[in-house]
């Protein structure tokens, strides 16, 4: 579905940004991409839509070498959502915003339409559609950037630090969207600093460090390994430092685990 | 994307250390010169002239990035000129004679600008711009201007990604097509443009900007040997290539 | 003693129909680490521009109350009066470090202030030895790390010597231990030197421990406002809908009577019962 295979980048010969990365995402999977700045998260993802080429090496999506198509052809089935929702919001109105790559990958006009107001519905963004995006609130102007590549049903999704000035209350209504997005079956991947975002929602997790991926597998193990994720310019979730502190082994993202055992320490079963 | 790379990068090279005073002084004289010559022969001399700086200054890279995009647009200054001036004049080798100068002018513009500014750090060109008494906001606004161009290229890289990321495709479609497909990229850029220029200025005054009438200088730049050695070296260019016209009637 | 004493502070954007502040009062005392918290869009950027006369100076629009800081009215004294007692740090480090180099971007304020240039040296020398900084010195800032670009912007503010450091959301675009090192920087600084902190933050499982008293704001106005454990432990903070801890949910579910704020406090409190 998506596979990296032997893939080297960089922007200054001889400088390697991303580094011998091999990865294999399943159709429907979704997962998180961790690591600290400079680690080339958004390097890596650049090129799952062809915005990037691989320098050695290659990537393939859905059976296509990113190399032999072209970023337009790719971007339909890819949709990716920039971090700053300002480098891409340019319309008159929150209706145009999303109409423009509906119009872009020709969609006959009574499908953008239906389309355009079908997305906005289920962002909460449909009264706001005649209202100019650069009136909207950070948080709203960032789920009118998801809806504009949404809208035209990429079947991969990538969302470059979706949570960053969100709320929490936010972050659970995109968490609750990106689980609707997954049971339809889309495959969804996001990068992000949001460590307990993860621990709370994203099954699969991906730590990358100078370049290089330095450990790939399900968040409830990866997120519990404390030294690990130190090493890499990463910090426990709170339930994992707390079964830490407690010497609770095997150390748990889950609250209801924890709960459970903390109880269990309490009535000294343990 | 990048055309004439003028952005200055920190290095330390004989060049570097010349005090921007007098590497003011070199930029002025070889301008007079550039504007003043069209013989093709010493226009091209005028050109060589400045690679000495350019080699010594160890920014060898930056420049070949800005004469590549020169030659890029000289094929254009050729092509005009030599249509306007065929056009007045009617003779053949006069026009062709006259567009290759212009070309080369603007080759040896670009290669003297480039030489200047790619060794010359913006904040001691400001320093130098308020010790020649020029206005301290105007210095700071010509020095941020350019501390910003990397930010700005790096910005307009990001929204043409993202746009393409939409399906934009900008090299489809006719001129009038083309030009209407920059607008996604123009109204993004322009607005942070603002916004940016809006946050530095609310950094700026919360430190204390425009605190104090005599606001202190604290790095002061002094001219010493090697840069009167500089000065001079180049008015002795500057009148021994002028005195070629002088005296010898060439040009 | 209250450094920073906010009486009924309405204020609207210039061209905006509702005010973005609405009837605040707080004080601040010295030496005080404050946290403020609250959904997007709540005026927390907003109050931040309050605090060191930015609004009204520079912006304008409906301004109604007062704010006072270290005794002197923000919208009687113009933004470098202020902004020589409030430091503010921004979200964004890269539009607030404008020099090419660190020492020069220290330099800055101090310039603008027109000290004596042996005053100046010596501010740079205290400032890059307490910030423990000395290998960034001749470095261009826009070369750095995020973390290394938001220790430097302090740096610049703290030569200038202000009682008070208000910082918008410093660790937004940070890593995690970056954002760490940030916030403990900040705790030290209080410890170690007294300053008077006021911190804009979403990570409360790093802040909240560090913080003396917490206000979280709503719509304009704060909604809530206290010890950090009274804040965080209320129905009301849940409600709002902020990014409540982990481990203050575990010891509500556990029925714990403590309100401990670190994952260390929680396991002490267990083993204590225990
Ligand atoms: N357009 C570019 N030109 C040159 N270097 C770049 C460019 N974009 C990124 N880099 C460099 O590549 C490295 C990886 O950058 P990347 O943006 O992929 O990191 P990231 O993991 O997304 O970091 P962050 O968490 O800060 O977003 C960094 O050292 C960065 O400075
Ligand atoms: N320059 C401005 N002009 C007009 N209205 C503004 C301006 N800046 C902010 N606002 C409005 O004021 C309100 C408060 O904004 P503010 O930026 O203070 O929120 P915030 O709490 O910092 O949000 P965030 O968590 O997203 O940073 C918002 O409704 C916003 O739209
Ligand atoms: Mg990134
Ligand atoms: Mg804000």
């Amino acid at each position: 579905m998506i596979e990296f295979k032997g893939v080297y980048f960089s922007y200054v010969p001889g400088e390697y940004v991303i580094k011998n990365i091999n990865l294999f995402i399943n159709r429907g999977e979704i997962l998180a991409i961790l690591g600290g700045n400079g680690a080339g998260k958004t390097t890596l993802v650049k090129h799952i839509n062809g915005l990037l080429k691989p320098q050695l090496g290659y990537v393939k999506v859905l059976g296509m070498n990113t190399k032999e198509v072209s970023v337009a052809k790719l971007a339909k089935q890819v949709g990716l959502v920039f971090q700053n929702p300002d480098h891409q919001l340019f319309a008159e109105t929150v209706e145009k915003e999303v109409m423009f790559a509906l119009i872009n990958f020709g969609f006959p006009p009574e499908e953008i339409k239906s389309r355009t107001e079908k997305i906005l519905r289920g962002l909460d963004l449909i009264e706001y559609k005649d209202r100019s995006p650069f009136t909207l609130s950070g948080g709203e102007k960032k789920r009118l950037a998801l809806a504009a590549v949404l809208c035209y049903d990429p079947s991969i999704i990538i969302l470059d630090e979706p949570t960053t000035g969100q709320d929490y209350n936010q972050k659970r209504n995109l968490a609750k969207l990106l689980k609707r997005f997954n049971e339809e079956g889309k495959t969804i991947i996001i990068v992000t600093h949001d460590i307990e975002f993860v621990a709370d929602f994203i099954p699969r997790c991906i730590i990358m460090s100078n370049g290089e991926i330095v450990a790939d597998g399900p968040s409830d193990d990866i997120l519990t390994r404390g030294e690990l994720l130190m090493a890499n310019k990463l910090l426990m979730p709170q339930l994992v430092e707390i079964c830490y502190e407690l010497s609770i082994n095997p150390p748990s993202i889950k609250f209801d685990v924890v709960l459970s055992k903390v109880r269990a320490i309490m009535k000294g079963e343990i | 994307m990048r055309v004439f790379s003028f952005q200055y990068t920190r290095k330390s090279s004989i060049i570097h250390k010349i005090d921007p005073r007098a590497k003011l002084v070199y930029l002025i004289l070889f301008t007079i010169l550039v504007v003043y010559y069209s013989n093709p022969i010493i226009l091209f001399l005028i050109f060589l002239s400045s690679i000495p700086m350019v080699v010594l200054g160890k920014v060898i890279d930056r420049w070949k990035i800005s004469i590549r995009s020169a030659l890029f647009f000289i094929i254009f200054i050729f092509i005009f000129n030599f249509i306007g001036i065929f056009w007045s004049t009617g003779s053949l080798e006069y026009s062709i004679i006259l567009s290759i100068a212009m070309s080369i002018r603007f080759i040896a513009l670009i290669s003297i600008f480039s030489a200047f500014f790619l060794t010359t750090s913006p904040e001691d060109l400001m320093q130098s711009m308020v010790q020649l008494k020029i206005p301290y906001e105007y210095a700071l606004t010509f020095n941020m201007s350019m501390r910003f161009v990397p930010t700005l290229t790096r910005e307009l890289q990001i929204i043409m990604d993202a746009q393409k990321s939409r399906g934009l495709e900008l090299e489809r479609g006719n001129i009038l097509q083309k030009v209407r497909k920059y607008i996604p990229i123009l109204v993004p850029l322009i607005i942070n443009s603002f916004r940016r220029a809006e946050m530095i200025a609310d950094a700026m005054e919360s430190r204390a900007f425009g605190a104090s009438k005599e606001r202190t200088s604290f790095y002061t730049l002094t001219m010493g040997r090697k840069d009167y050695i500089f000065i001079i070296v180049s008015f002795i260019s500057f009148f021994a290539i002028l005195s070629l016209k002088l005296f010898f009637g060439i040009g | 003693m209250a450094i920073v004493e906010i009486r009924n502070l309405t204020y609207r954007y210039p061209g905006s129909t509702k005010p973005s502040l609405y009837n605040i009062n707080l004080s601040v005392d010295e030496g005080e680490f404050f946290l403020i918290t609250g959904p997007s869009g709540c005026g927390k950027t907003t109050l931040c521009k309050c605090l060191n006369g930015l609004i009204p100076n520079s912006y304008g629009g409906d301004f109604d109350g007062e704010v006072i800081v270290d005794g002197l009215s923000t919208k009687n004294h113009p933004v470098y009066i202020i902004a020589q007692r409030v430091g503010l740090v921004f979200q964004d480090p890269e539009n607030e470090l404008f020099c090419t180099s660190v020492e020069k971007e220290i330099a800055f304020g101090l310039e603008n202030l027109g000290l004596p240039r042996e005053e100046i040296r010596k501010r740079i020398e205290e400032t890059i030895a307490m910030m423990g900084i000395s290998h960034l010195r001749d470095r261009a800032p826009y070369e750095l790390s995020g973390g290394e670009q938001q220790k430097v912007a302090i740096a610049a503010l703290l030569a200038m010597k202000p009682k008070i450091l208000v910082l918008d959301e410093p660790t937004a675009n940070l890593d995690p231990f970056s954002s760490k090192s940030v916030l403990d920087l900040l705790s030290r600084l209080k410890g170690e030197f007294g300053m008077t902190i006021i911190l804009v933050e979403h990570r409360l499982e790093i802040v909240a421990k560090m913080a003396d008293r917490c206000a979280i704001l709503n719509n304009g106005s704060i909604a809530l406002i206290g010890k950090p454990e009274e804040v965080l432990y209320s129905d009301e903070a849940e409600a709002i809908g902020i990014g409540i801890p982990k481990v203050v949910r575990l010891t509500k579910a556990l029925g714990i009577k403590n309100r401990p704020l670190s994952s260390k406090s929680l396991a002490n409190f267990i083993m204590v019962r225990k």
